[in-house]
């Protein structure tokens, strides 16, 4: 992985652990006002939820970066060298295509959708819905970084 | 149409492109063929998928198992079991499957519970004359327990997919996943005294015991709490996955004094990383099933099933089997992912409980995690032994017939899963 990537790579990392940690405490939280103040917080299961929409949307790119998403290779091990790398190389191909894609589609689905208030938040859709995009632009980036690499004859691994 | 999308996910998967990417590529080709403007389907299905306040459990249940990982709680359990079943013959394998059983309700997954146990236990059993895959074997075998005993992840994935309840879901999992432990037991037994495997030395009295069970009790309280919070209505399965996660920062700070700052943000990034992977087989399955809703493949197969006539125990068989084959190639999470929704509307025409239908699905897929070629806990058993996954598979063979017979029984009585939900939760 060329020094950018890894950088984003490091920056990716630290924001899951935050926001894995803020869902954590926001969802403990509520259930200690809960009990033992009866109070709550309006909007913090919704706002646990963007944050979990963020963490799922960017995990997923990491995850393509680090190369670590689950797949069944029993099939492209028993391909020689050549053919494991060719095949290695579609798959980086199809999956930055298909990241493509969404990026492309899911501007145009927010544009459309994106205008409408969350109910408890009130905030636009469009702060959550951008996740999308920007994962999957990220996913993208990291696959065709992925692929460059494979290309050049390196692994194409982070 | 149908045949595109089967064969074109079968051909991505084939060329090892991820799951979740071969369900979107197939989707969009589906798309692409059919009808473009379908397209914007596709970002809208995957942020649905997302967005899911119940799925929120997912990280945290990961993140829960991890942390008492990291909070070294295995030694303990390995002591605490010990304590109960040690001094038989073949200690250190009732040991191995005992400590497998109380490690199940704790980190609702099998890989972690192959990795802590396998680990300490493999090369301890390997050093007291027990042949390595035999050790290797009972290890992946009995791991499968973490997805079947409660708290279990793959449960909590099934009860979202298939618009359950979490508490009951995870009470039917209790007795057959005892039900898996006990049989696995008296096989160990059986094992250790035709091959006159070593007894282990521990100390007796009393006063011993109740040191060690004392150290041990608030680990083994860990999942009458989280799955009490859920069952007595306290707390969603979400909080009481967030009141777990708060339970093992104490036990890993207060009562083990293991878990540092550094453990438990790597902690957070695994669970995060690992809750993701599965989050975007989810949303891309979402764009995949709404192909087949659309394509009234669910409908075409539940036809088909009433058509054969079988009745509820022999569409359950049938399902066993579907489940048992599906689970040698394709990973659990994918497996529930694809298998519920197809198959559920059918088994309800059939008359056969949600439930127990979930019960017998993870409890199905959890042999395949030990089956080659795409087996987690043979992968990870692998890499803890050092020894090839054939070794390991041939090791864990019988102990998994201990899965398969849990499985016949739930198919025929099916109260072993659906008594306890149906006793404490109506």
């Amino acid at each position: 992985m060329p020094p950018p990537a890894r950088k984003l790579s490091a920056v990716l990392e630290a924001a899951l652990q935050l926001a894995l940690f803020l869902i954590f405490a926001a969802i403990a939280g509520l259930v200690f006002l809960r009990y033992f103040f009866g109070a709550g917080v309006v909007g913090a299961n919704e706002g646990a939820t963007i944050v979990f929409v963020y963490a799922s949307s960017l995990g997923a790119a990491l995850a393509a970066g680090r190369d670590e998403h689950i797949r069944v290779e029993f099939l492209t091990e028993r391909l020689g060298e050549r053919g494991r790398r060719s095949a290695h190389a579609l798959s980086l191909f199809l999956v930055g295509a298909l990241n493509v894609v969404l990026v492309e589609r899911g501007i145009e689905w927010i544009r459309v959708t994106g205008g409408y208030l969350m109910p408890a938040t009130q905030l636009t859709r469009i702060a959550a819905q951008i996740s999308v995009p920007l994962g999957c632009g990220l996913a993208a980036l990291y696959c065709f970084a992925r692929l460059a690499e494979t290309a050049r004859g390196g692994r194409g691994g982070p | 149409m149908i045949a595109l999308l089967f064969a074109s996910l079968l051909l991505l998967i084939a060329i090892g492109a991820p799951i979740a990417y071969a369900l979107g590529l197939s989707a969009l080709l589906y798309f692409l063929v059919d009808d473009p403007q379908l397209l914007l389907v596709l970002p809208q299905r995957l942020f649905s998928g997302f967005d899911s306040y119940a799925l929120i459990s997912l990280p945290l249940f990961i993140l829960m198992g991890q942390t008492m990982n990291a909070a070294r709680i295995t030694a303990r359990l390995i002591d605490c079991s010990l304590l109960f079943v040690g001094r038989f013959r073949g200690g250190l394998g009732l040991v191995n499957v005992l400590a497998s059983m109380l490690f199940g309700g704790i980190s609702g997954s099998s890989a972690s519970d192959t990795a802590s146990i396998g680990s300490v236990l493999i090369p301890e059993m390997a050093r007291r004359g027990y042949p390595r895959p035999f050790a290797a074997g009972i290890t992946v075998a009995s791991a499968t327990m973490g997805m079947i005993i409660p708290p279990s992840i793959p449960m909590v994935l099934y009860a979202v997919t298939a618009q359950q309840s979490v508490g009951r879901l995870f009470l039917g999992g209790v007795f057959p996943g005892l039900l898996v432990g006990v049989l696995q037991l008296g096989l160990t037994s059986v094992f250790a005294r035709r091959r006159d495997y070593p007894r282990e030395e521990t100390p007796r009295g009393l006063r011993y015991a109740a040191r060690e069970l004392g150290r041990s009790l608030p680990v083994l309280c860990m999942p009458v709490f989280v799955v009490g919070a859920v069952v007595l209505g306290m707390a969603t399965a979400t909080e009481s996955a967030a009141l777990g996660v708060f339970y093992a920062l104490l036990v890993g700070l207060a009562v083990t004094r293991a878990l540092t700052a550094a453990a438990f943000r790597a902690c957070l990034l695994e669970a995060a990383l690992t809750s993701a992977k599965i989050m975007l087989i989810i949303a891309m399955s979402q764009a995949y099933i709404w192909v087949l809703a659309l394509e009234r493949v669910p409908q075409a197969v539940a036809d088909a099933v009433a058509a054969l006539g079988l009745g509820a125990a022999g569409t359950l068989l049938l399902i066993d089997l579907i489940v048992l084959a599906a689970g040698t190639i394709i990973d659990v999470s994918p497996a529930i992912l694809l298998l519920t929704p197809v198959f559920l509307p059918a088994l309800e025409q059939a008359g056969v409980s949600p439930i127990l239908f979930g019960v017998l699905l993870v409890s199905g897929l959890a042999v395949g995690a030990c089956t080659p070629p795409v087996g987690t806990c043979l992968n990870v058993g692998a890499a803890v032994s050092g020894l090839g996954i054939g070794a390991i598979f041939r090791g864990a063979a019988p102990f998994l017939a201990a899965n398969v017979a849990t499985l016949l029984l739930l198919t025929l009585f099916p109260d072993l899963a659906l008594w306890l939900p149906n006793l404490l939760m109506e």
